[in-house]
């Protein structure tokens, strides 16, 4: 048995040595307004490695190894990777047909940021390539590795994997420019879930992971403290507004509509100043909505990774609070990836969703919402509370190349607009090649928000920080609207950083908060 | 006939069988064994994708007509990319005059620019060789593979533009001959039998085919099944209406 052990434990220290967490210090760029391609700069970020989680409990509860790199690693990640390329044509296919044309090489805000190759996503996917070719194409078979341009199973390439997989945010920016959409995002997916199968398991995503499944929200309150968190919430409004009945609904059964938004609506600023936006919005619509402490996250971090079941548990809590309090339409607050949970994933795991109202049987987006209560002049409006900004947006990745949303092509960018410039008077785009389907990550996406990410996460945000300054300098633009937690968490972090001030980043509704003019009804 | 002819013979035409059969083989197998059957579990189409079937074949069909996608990024590669795969296309359908009688009119009205196209073709290649070596981005993705099959392709077409000129011109009645020679199944059987078909005496043409042959064999391993897979790619060919019509998972219908 300790026979056994000993050259697998060495394996697990080699490895751990290779991929060990450091502080490193950061720095940012100065603001030119400009975004430049750098020269590359080989292993510029190779230093960079994700905290990795050492929970035992909590890895168990996972299903993944508890010991660091389990002794048959070799066996294990190559029938995970078997099992990954059987079950997901995107990462098969992916694997097969890219020609290395270059196209995507200048795309990633992670390379633009630092310059390491390994961010160009062609050469970030090519990690796995070189595994794919030599151990599942017929020439590897045959001839080996070289012959191919492979790479043999080692330690080297499972430190490299867990590097450079845990710096890319999935936000999708180099499948719109590759001829064949190939995207990135699925391959990083798939290679997070493999080094998971053999213990190597980042701390700050599934440690989420865990948490939204065994507690119910990715900042692990229980249900006392969510309802203590919302009432306070519910007080303060009060005392905001002076209006008695404005509430934040908690387990209300027979309400109309269930609103689920990431738990850091509940605190974190500027993230609860959306909250209060949408308690506004019900309040003034007049429509029941309740909360729920069974499903108190919308977010869903399984999507970060290929592990199907994971986000499928996440994503049942929802469905199951929205049959147990008898609603009829399900609504998401401002969240990137929850958005694209909901929307897209949501059907296919839990649908149909028969059992809601037959005009919304589907889950809807906050903007979606708000839009269609002042395009009908539901909610009385007064501009001047938001005369002081200049608004501009960011169009968060997931959601900007993701789906339709109000059963339009572009309605993921035009509704969010259309919400910002019925509340506020004056809206400049940011340069066109930094938003909509262009848009860059705040830098922070996909599991990447940890503290231990803050060199890839301040260098990730340099192309945004960019468009943002060139249109505060030419536009006077003062404020950035958000609809996305980890963008709100990551920017409001980041402005500061760059020396600008963070009161400069906030989510749409606070901007429709603090114009929504509340008691006096008019329409419907 | 001499033993030399007679290999060249034998070689040749079993090269070019075997390449086809290869190619057959490997594109269907792949295509639809992998490309096809490999169940997708989730929606993912990619902005901007339409709502509707319609609107998903227009994108698409922009995307290997136009090579839309590529446009909104590298222009160089774009223009250079698409140059070369039209004009190859357009080669390719005028070999269809060597293997069709009598040659109809939409394969030959081509014939004063060919040679055009041909050089144009070739440039095409030599600018995406080049740039994988001054480009710093690029050359540092480039893989071995890269760069032999843009010498393969080299190679055919400079073949290929040679035999327009004297002294290489190939008997063009010899040429069609063997091609059509080839097409008849029986010629397949007299191979096995060591009675191969008269393969023209050119030795560039030899060449030309050994190539092509080689391409054929080739293909169904490499990169240029981006061919084929184009049209099985999730973010492309997904209707972007996941709210609207249930997708349901393959291995995971409840």
């Amino acid at each position: 048995m300790t026979d056994e052990k000993a050259p697998a434990t060495d394996a697990n220290a080699i490895v751990q040595e290779l991929i060990k967490y450091e502080k490193l210090p950061y720095e940012h760029v100065e603001l030119t307004g400009e975004i430049k391609v750098p020269k590359i700069k080989p292993d510029a970020m190779i230093k960079v490695h994700a905290q990795q989680l050492t929970s035992k409990d909590t890895l168990e509860r996972l299903g993944y190894p508890t010991k660091g790199l389990i002794p048959n690693w070799k066996e294990v990640f190559l029938k995970t990777m078997d099992k990954m390329l059987k079950k997901y044509k995107s990462v098969r296919l992916f694997m097969d047909i890219c020609v290395r044309c270059g196209a995507c090489t200048d795309k990633c805000h992670y390379f633009i940021g630092t310059g390491d190759p390994r961010n160009m996503p062609v050469a970030r996917a090519e990690l796995m390539r070189k595994v794919y070719r030599r151990y599942f194409t017929w020439p590897g078979k045959l001839f080996g590795s070289k012959m191919v341009d492979g790479w043999d199973l080692s330690i080297d390439v499972l430190a490299l994997w867990y590097t450079y997989f845990y710096q890319c945010s999935e936000c999708r920016r180099c499948a719109v420019f590759c001829p064949y959409g190939i995207d990135t995002a699925e391959i990083t997916m798939a290679a997070r879930e493999i080094l998971n199968s053999v213990g190597l398991v980042q701390k700050y995503q599934h440690e989420i992971i865990d948490k939204a499944q065994v507690i119910g929200n990715n900042l692990g309150m229980q249900q006392n403290a969510v309802v203590n968190a919302l009432e306070f919430v519910r007080d303060e409004l009060r005392e905001e507004t002076g209006i008695e009945e404005i509430d934040i609904p908690i387990d209300i059964e027979g309400a109309d509509v269930l609103f689920v938004t990431p738990s850091a609506d509940f605190f974190a600023s500027p993230h609860i100043e959306s909250l209060y936006g949408y308690a506004k919005v019900f309040h003034q619509a007049g429509i029941s909505w309740t909360m729920s402490t069974h499903a108190s996250e919308g977010g869903n971090f399984g999507m970060f990774v290929h592990s199907y079941d994971h986000m499928k548990r996440i994503n049942k809590r929802i469905w199951d609070a929205a049959r147990a309090l008898k609603v009829k339409r399900v609504i998401g607050g401002e969240c990137g990836h929850m958005w694209r949970v909901l929307s897209s994933f949501s059907n296919t795991l839990w649908g149909p969703f028969d059992y809601l109202d037959s005009k919304y049987p589907r889950p809807q987006h906050i903007c979606e919402f708000t839009l269609d209560l002042l395009n009908r002049g539901a909610l009385k409006i007064d501009k001047t509370a938001n005369a002081e900004f200049t608004a501009t947006i960011h169009d968060s990745c997931q959601i900007a190349r993701g789906m339709e949303m109000g059963g339009q092509k572009y309605g993921q960018f035009e509704i969010p607009r259309g919400v910002i410039k019925g509340v506020c008077e004056k809206f400049v785009d940011m340069p066109e090649n930094t938003i909509k389907e262009r848009t860059f990550c705040c830098g922070a996406g996909q599991g990447l928000l940890g503290d231990d990410m803050l060199p890839t996460r301040v260098k990730g945000a340099m192309p945004r920080m960019q468009a943002y300054s060139y249109v505060k300098k030419q536009n006077g633009v003062n404020f950035m609207a958000l609809i996305c937690a980890i963008c709100k968490a990551q920017l409001s972090k980041m402005f500061p950083t760059y020396d600008i001030e963070m009161e400069e980043v906030g989510g749409i509704h606070q901007l429709v908060g603090r114009a929504i003019v509340l008691g006096a009804k008019e329409g419907i | 006939m001499g033993g030399i002819h007679f290999i060249i013979n034998m070689a040749i035409g079993s090269l070019i069988y075997l390449g086809l059969t290869i190619f057959l083989a490997g594109f269907i197998h792949k295509v639809y064994n992998v490309y096809y059957k490999t169940p997708q579990p989730l929606k993912i189409p990619q902005t901007p994708q339409s709502t509707s079937l319609g609107g998903v074949i227009l994108r698409m069909a922009g995307d290997v007509l136009f090579f839309r996608s590529l446009s909104k990024g590298t222009t160089l590669l774009f223009y250079t990319g698409w140059i070369f795969h039209v004009t190859f296309f357009l080669l390719l359908q005028r070999h269809l005059r060597y293997f069709i009688t009598p040659v109809p009119s939409c394969v030959t009205f081509l014939n004063q620019a060919a040679l055009f196209i041909g050089i144009v073709l070739l440039i095409a290649l030599i600018i995406l060789l080049v740039r994988r070596f001054i480009d710093e981005r690029t050359r540092y993705i480039t893989n071995l593979s890269d760069v032999f099959v843009l010498f393969l392709i080299m190679g055919i077409v400079v073949t290929g533009i040679m035999m327009r000129f004297e002294p290489f011109r190939p008997d063009i009645v010899d040429v069609k001959g063997f091609l059509s020679e080839l097409m008849v199944p029986a010629t397949a059987f007299g191979y096995m039998t060591l009675h191969p078909a008269t393969a023209p005496s050119s030795l560039i043409f030899i060449f030309h085919l050994g190539l092509v042959a080689f391409l054929l064999m080739y293909f169904p391993f490499s990169k240029l099944m981006h061919s084929g897979g184009y049209f099985f790619s999730p973010t492309r060919n997904m209707i972007n209406n996941p709210r609207d019509v249930r997708y349901v998972n393959p291995w995971d219908k409840g």
